[in-house]
């Protein structure tokens, strides 16, 4: 049996050798200039390849080959280190990181999205990184305060490390400026949901054509912007009012639950919601750019409304609804991990290390090429920035988001936001209130029959019920009763016996 | 006796072997292609963790496939993919024979081309493209149907994709717009391959149209029908992903009606990635396919025995 078995991989083998050569041939072209470019470096040490994945959210990007050289130049001569880019679409990104796994192919240091991230490190899919920490990642080390760095443990091992960014989250609406200037509304006087009903009301009064409420992103349901308890993860099983002491509840029974959907079914029947959110397939930034919405929710952090600004083209202002709070998924939402893949672990743990300590590759990674896609401000403070004459954000050729990238506080400001924006994060960071199971990451693969079948269950129900699509009344009932057969209640048990170890261990009372 | 017919099996084999070493090619790509990835059936008997390699992950027997039978939502994917795959073979048959039939009586070849072509056309379609203008049809406060056609009959508006009822008609007419052009191009060789002397007799003995369709062209495309229709059942546990996931817009209200088993297993392991359970399903399908497949043959030796594939 064992040398059958044997031969099958030496078969397999055999084949995927052929079908990677074949691949080679195409590829060997474009590598090989680079490296007869600098043979100075090959004197004293090799310069090894590490591919780098992370997902591209806007598709403007023709000059990301640029950008990738003069990362190279400096990774180049600090670390021995090229990087290969592999950009992947951010809708794919899932099933692109599914395939490069199940295929084995060639990563060395990836982006890991939350959601995946407890998944990954079940199946195997991402090494520990605490012994390379240890020894080249002090960069990263220092870029933290340690309870954030703990917040990614698993079974008391690091397996991926977060970006330095907001690493809590507060949720409220993001409106647009002129909307809110004519109609002279008090923007701090809207506290409650009530007052954003109110707002609407007249948005709705005035602007006929204008539609008050839209998601806040394709195939997103409104509470998934306005969250009001600790997800532990996937929202299979959720943590109250962040503290519960500990007690984990099925949010979907939560009466807050039903309350909110009422509310948005609600504002539905009024006409405050786009007709057809629950399918809606155009971006925020299309719906606000085209004049055709006036606010979505969204996660909030220091600057949103400018960052939201830039990506519609449109001035926005936000208003923050519901506090800040420091959970498992904020900290987590974005990490940095080497793949069980990867053949040069040390150099991508060298490299994350630049990510997080050298601000020349943060800026690089973060606005691009000084001088073209970006140019220093004169006259003002060294890292204020703004886009060269005659260039916005979306003419410019490259473009991407600032906290995907290793330590966003090493990053430049644009002129147009505030240049005390890292200063506030970090305080944002401080001050938020910790979620009592910041640092609990839950396990699936225990209850994995049970997560596949309830998340086929919630797909089904999500969008409908939570954009006001459908009668709450009718649904809701139906909704929790398929939830229970298909495990929910084991998966929430499951659940609460790994929190309920993990604040033994941690001592949390 | 014994030695000679052994000599006789000898020449006979030195004889066909240029033939064999003609077929090795092909077998060759047969066993690579077709074979080897046969061992990766264990990969839905078991708990795949990457560090330790797919030979080296544990067994975990029948757990991956748990979750296909866990809900009620069971019945109604296995339902909806059976039901939908039975009415898209039959009514799919039946329009393209008819389209083939009428193409056949198109004697200006520049016109039969351009039909051909016209009628085939939606084949080359995505199914994105499809699904978006499904959606230019359907879309609530924008939809063709919603802004031109209902109002013109006096209706009120109605929101598709949140209707589940209509959803079978709906599917039903795209997959058949869309499949048609493609399967009546078979049927219309078949009939193009029938000898005219047959109707030029029966036009002589004073047979119509009709007759001349039901008696000639029906029985001498008999074969391929059937081989069409054994090869649609083969295929009844799989739907059209793009079809059932794309058309519908993924939309949540309308799973009762266009859920099939492979958008539901999508949409399980979005989350999870989990190839053993993905293996589970492609491994559950593929064998009820194939014992549908025998069983379907076995029906049409009892009937036809030169009907049947095998």
């Amino acid at each position: 049996m064992k040398n059958i078995m044997r031969g099958a991989t030496l078969l397999m083998l055999c084949f995927v050798l052929i079908l990677s050569a074949c691949g080679k041939g195409g590829n060997g072209s474009g590598s090989e200039p680079g490296g007869s470019a600098n043979p100075g470096n090959q004197q004293d040490g090799k310069v090894e390849e590490i591919t780098v994945a992370f997902p591209l959210v806007s598709t403007s990007q023709q000059d990301l080959q640029l950008v990738e050289d003069e990362i190279n130049k400096i990774s180049e001569e600090k670390i021995k280190v090229r990087v290969k880019f592999l950009p992947i679409n951010a809708g794919e990104w899932a099933q692109r990181m599914n395939l490069i796994f199940s295929g084995g192919e060639t990563l060395d240091l990836t982006f890991v999205s939350g959601l995946m991230y407890s998944n990954m490190v079940a199946k195997g899919q991402l090494i520990e990184l605490d012994e390379l920490l240890d020894a080249h990642g002090e960069g990263i080390k220092q870029a933290f305060d340690e309870k954030y760095l703990n917040a990614t443990k698993i079974n008391g091992k690091i397996y991926s490390v977060p970006t330095v960014r907001d690493l809590a989250g507060s949720y409220g609406l993001t409106m647009r400026k002129d909307m809110v200037d004519k109609y002279n509304i008090d923007i701090d006087a809207i506290q409650t949901l009530d007052d954003v009903e109110n707002l609407f009301k007249t948005i709705k009064a005035n602007e006929p054509h204008v539609v008050p409420l839209v998601p806040g992103g394709v195939g997103q349901s409104f509470r998934e912007n306005h969250v009001f308890v600790d997800p532990l993860g996937d929202f299979m099983g959720v943590l109250p009012d962040y503290d519960n002491d500990l007690k984990i509840v099925n949010m979907y029974e939560m009466p807050e639950y039903k309350a909110f959907i009422d509310r948005i079914r609600k504002w539905y029947l009024e006409g405050y919601i786009l007709p057809d959110a629950a399918t809606n397939k155009t971006t925020t930034f299309e719906l606000i750019k085209s004049g055709k919405a006036f606010s979505y929710m969204a996660l909030q952090k220091p600057g949103f409304a400018a960052q939201e600004s830039k990506a519609s083209g449109t001035q926005m202002v936000t208003k923050e609804l519901l506090a800040p709070v420091a959970t498992t998924s904020n900290v987590t939402n974005a990490l940095w991990g080497i793949p069980v893949n990867s053949k040069h672990q040390e150099k991508a743990m060298q490299f994350l290390n630049l990510m997080y300590s050298d601000a020349d590759i943060v800026n690089l990674f973060d606005w691009g090429i000084e001088g073209k896609h970006y140019v220093k401000e004169k006259g003002e403070a060294d890292h204020i920035i703004s886009y060269p004459a005659g260039q916005d954000a979306t003419t410019i050729g490259y473009n991407m988001l600032g906290w995907m990238f290793g330590n966003q506080f090493l990053s430049y400001v644009m002129k147009t936001d505030d240049p005390d924006i890292w200063k506030k994060t970090a305080e944002f960071n401080s001050t938020s209130r910790p979620s009592k199971a910041l640092g609990f990451v839950f396990d699936a693969s225990a209850v994995k029959t049970e997560v596949a079948a309830v998340s086929n269950v919630v797909t089904q129900y999500k969008l409908p019920l939570e954009t006001g699509s459908v009668d709450p009344d009718k649904l809701l009932p139906e909704f929790i009763a398929k939830l229970k057969s298909a495990g929910m209640d084991k998966i929430i048990a499951e659940k609460q016996k790994q929190l309920d170890e993990w604040a033994k261990n941690n001592s949390v009372q | 006796m014994n030695t000679t017919t052994r000599r006789k099996r000898g020449a006979r084999l030195r004889r066909f072997i240029p033939l064999y070493i003609m077929m090795l090619p092909g077998l060759a790509y047969l066993f690579i292609n077709n074979y080897l990835p046969m061992f990766g059936l264990s990969i839905a008997f078991k708990d795949i963790n990457y560090a330790k390699g797919i030979w080296a992950s544990d067994w975990v027997g029948l757990k991956n496939f748990e979750y296909l039978f866990k809900t009620t939502d069971a019945y109604i994917i296995t339902r909806n993919t059976l039901l939908y795959n039975a009415v898209f073979i039959v009514l799919g048959l039946l329009i393209a024979i008819a389209i083939a039939i009428l193409l056949n009586e198109i004697r200006g070849k520049m016109a039969r081309g351009f039909y051909q072509s016209v009628i085939l056309l939606p084949y080359l379609i995505s199914i994105i493209l499809v699904s978006y203008l499904v959606y230019a049809m359907l879309s609530v406060d924008a939809g063709f149907i919603n802004k031109t056609i209902l109002p013109m009959l006096g209706l009120d508006p109605i929101s598709w994709y949140l209707e589940p009822k209509y959803w079978p008609y709906i599917l039903t007419i795209v997959h058949i717009w869309k499949g048609a052009g493609y399967s009546c191009i078979i049927f219309l060789a078949a009939i193009l391959s029938i000898d005219r002397e047959y109707y030029e007799a029966a036009e002589l003995d004073g047979a119509s149209k009709w007759m001349q369709i039901r008696k000639i062209t029906f029985p001498m495309i008999t074969p391929i029908i059937t081989m069409l229709t054994l090869l649609g059942i083969g295929r009844i546990f799989y739907s059209d992903f793009g079809l059932f996931y794309q058309v519908p817009m993924n939309s949540g209200a309308l799973y009762e009606t266009t859920n099939v088993i492979d958008t539901y297993v999508f949409r399980g392991l979005m989350q999870l990635g989990d190839i053993g359970m993905s293996a589970a399903a492609g491994f559950y399908q593929s064998l009820v396919g194939f014992i549908l497949v025998l069983v379907s043959n076995y029906i049409v030796r009892r009937f036809d025995k030169d009907n049947a594939l095998f």
